[in-house]
């Protein structure tokens, strides 16, 4: 008999343990944010994503051109997401004249990277990067400085109303991309005596420019 | 390859702990530290709401549990449908076998793990090591803690127990780092190291925090970025996942994986929260072209059968570790197997069987914090009371002992009982002063034990609502 007929046929032998269990009548959500306008929501998300130790800015596409070249910093390489993922149109072209080599750059060199979002989150400050096709897992997990891309539209509530919109799309939709990551803040740690750092593996920045 | 069980020798590997003041103290912050996080980020709203929150991650883990042959079933269609390749595994020796027969399969010779307990159960590491793969932990904790040639003692903080200087002392010995104070320093150290390994790594090894039946993902949490490390860059990924950590659906995942964190460490989400849908799409060229889960048993399926069932709505966060007096004392290794703290004294006994770890169901106060911390509310004084009984059926228990306890058990139910248990433990302290009999004396040989209150707090309670009633009855009037 396999393994999997041992387990189930154990478990099925077994008697069913809480058959008693009440269902929840009304569902909460973790953080309650029914009610808020969408100004509301969005200045609830700068706030969370500030107090994750994000760095964000409300921009026009110029400024955040701009911005970009300020943390650019002079690189010759920027690892990015591909130009139709990215909702600043011009952005590929204008490194490309400075001589900067725009690609996926998956060598764990690359100080910069640079990804739109799916969704942003205002309860908890997130934001919802899905791989796939010119979309990359590691753009933002491998360089230092993690440049996310977004409009205010994309902003939901909290991940109950990201996870409801999907379910009105039906299953395709949550299982479109083989790998969905909710990013809160910079990557850090508390395992050396407790004391928090930044950077432990993945972007050590995150800079989140909303574009107006 | 099995993991060495030394519960039976608690008292004396409590007392090593309880003599080593850097221990202690790097224990009693951590576990301080995250416990006041919690109770701010789990009742921020209100404490209404924490508690209607903890209820509901409650339910969707027994109903999850209710419902688990039919669940993994479900899952393990979704699981195929997304690519991954399902196996099952019934104890350690099996897991780790599939594991060794996957990374042959794929001409793996280097291998790079994210966090998992499970992992710690099945002693993956040796058994990969001794068939000649290179193993790396790569969350910072267990890192260092296999590099130490040691044991995690936290679930989430695996490396709690050690100072500042005893880590930088392990990066010195082992990997030759310029001797440095400065955690910024280590961390950057270690990030360095291990993206070399993260880059050439063939097959990176996870746990499963999660597993959604009805979408057939892999729900993983984690602050530092090495579990997607793990899972996105080597040519081939396994989870390995025990059968209770399904979930229903997506909703339930929502609340659970939410809850997790807000209870662990007082985050409202990690920095990373990975759903994980399978290897990489034919228009992807990036992530694992393999990907393979393993649903564990090892052991679960004989607790399933039993009245410690609720043990398996365990998420493994480690609050009840943070809030136990006991845990906050001296750490998790002197529970002498994978697990510490409360969860680790129900646990132990119930996977390396009741003879080898006799002590621990005595290694509590029946205080009930870890109760009350818990995010899927789980019992563990009640299963604690339990194995004590059953420790008292298969004649393992002295007879002065088990009057105690039985008589505490008879003392916590009653509210008059309770109140002349009061009365009589403090007459009792009169008598008796500050040492205690018993297993109690191993303790309070290295404290105090704290006197009882002089009136009891229910006295307290039914004087100030007394006094509550009049004002409001002089306000009306």
């Amino acid at each position: 008999m396999s393994a999997r007929e041992q387990i189930l046929g154990k478990l099925r032998q077994a008697r069913q343990p809480f058959t008693d269990v009440q269902p929840i009548q009304d569902r909460q959500p973790m953080i309650p944010m029914a009610g808020l306008s969408a100004a509301d929501q969005l200045s609830r998300f700068i706030s969370e994503a500030e107090a994750l130790g994000c760095c964000v800015y409300q921009v026009s596409p110029n400024e955040a051109i701009e911005q970009i070249m300020d943390l650019l910093d002079g690189d010759k390489t920027v690892s990015s997401w591909d130009e139709a993922e990215l909702p600043l149109p011009g952005l590929r072209g204008m490194l490309e004249s400075l001589g900067v080599s725009v690609g996926a750059h998956q060598d764990g060199d690359t100080r910069l990277g640079i990804t739109g979002v799916t969704a942003a989150l205002a309860a908890t400050g997130s934001l919802i990067v899905e791989s796939g096709a010119g979309r990359y897992r590691s753009t933002s997990l491998l360089p230092d400085v993690h440049i996310a891309l977004m409009r205010a539209e994309q902003i939901l509530p909290d991940l109950e109303s990201w996870e409801e919109a999907q379910r009105r799309a039906g299953y395709p939709a949550f299982t479109r991309s083989s790998n969905t990551t909710v990013i809160s803040g910079p990557s850090k740690t508390a395992d050396i005596a407790h004391q928090l750092v930044k950077g432990a593996h993945g972007p050590r920045e995150v800079h989140v420019m909303i574009l107006g | 390859m099995t993991v060495t069980v030394e519960s039976n020798n608690f008292i004396a590997l409590a007392d090593v702990a309880l003599h080593n003041e850097d221990l202690q103290h790097a224990v009693g912050e951590g576990t301080r530290a995250a416990y006041y996080k919690r109770l701010d980020t789990m009742f921020a709203t209100s404490s209404e709401h924490g508690e209607s929150m903890r209820q509901q991650a409650a339910e969707a883990k027994r109903r999850a549990l209710r419902d688990l042959p039919d669940l993994l079933e479900k899952a393990e269609r979704n699981l195929e449908k997304n690519g991954f390749q399902v196996e099952w595994a019934l104890d350690a020796a099996e897991a780790n076998q599939l594991l060794l027969d996957i990374a042959r399969r794929h001409g793996v010779e280097s291998v790079t793990k994210s966090k998992s307990m499970l992992s710690e159960e099945l002693g993956t590491n040796h058994a990969l090591e001794a068939a000649g793969l290179r193993v790396v932990e790569t969350d910072l904790g267990e890192y260092i803690i296999q590099l130490a040639n040691e044991t995690p003692s936290h679930i989430v903080g695996p490396v709690m127990h050690k100072t500042k200087a005893e880590i930088r002392d392990v990066f010195v010995h082992e990997l030759g780092m310029e001797p440095t104070d400065d955690a910024e320093e280590m961390v950057a150290f270690a990030r360095r190291m291990l993206r070399e390994d993260f880059l050439k790594a063939d097959m990176g090894v996870s746990g499963g925090n999660f597993l959604i039946a009805e979408t057939g993902s892999i729900g993983l949490v984690m602050n530092e970025g090495n579990g997607r490390m793990c899972t996105s860059l080597p040519r081939v990924h396994v989870a390995l996942v025990g059968i209770e950590k399904l979930v229903d659906t997506v909703e339930d995942y929502a609340t659970l994986t939410q809850v997790l964190p807000s209870s662990s460490t007082g985050q409202k989400l990690t920095v990373y929260t990975n759903i994980i849908n399978g290897p990489r799409r034919d228009d992807e060229d990036e992530g694992p072209e393999h990907a393979y889960v393993i649903l564990v048993d090892n052991g679960r399926s004989d607790i399933y059968a039993t009245k410690y069932a609720e043990a398996l709505a365990c998420i493994r966060c480690g609050a009840c570790q943070n809030a136990c007096p006991v845990y906050r004392a001296m750490g998790g290794h002197a529970y002498g197997w994978v697990y510490g703290g409360p969860i680790g004294a129900v646990l132990t006994p119930l996977f390396v069987g009741l003879e080898n770890a006799t002590p621990l169901p005595h290694a509590s106060s029946l205080c009930g914090s870890c109760k009350q911390v818990c995010p899927v509310d789980i019992d563990l004084p009640r299963m604690l009371l339990d194995l004590r009984w059953d420790l008292v059926q298969a004649g393992e228990s002295k007879v002065g002992w088990d009057m105690a306890m039985k008589m505490w058990a008879i003392g916590m139910t009653s509210p008059t009982r309770f109140n002349l248990g009061g009365v009589a433990a403090r007459t009792g302290q009169h008598i008796m002063g500050e040492y205690m009999p018993g297993v109690l004396g191993n303790w309070t040989k290295h404290r105090d034990f704290p006197d009882f209150a002089p009136k009891p707090f229910r006295q307290l309670w039914a004087a100030r609502r007394h006094s509550r009633v009049k004002e409001r009855k002089n306000e009306r009037a």
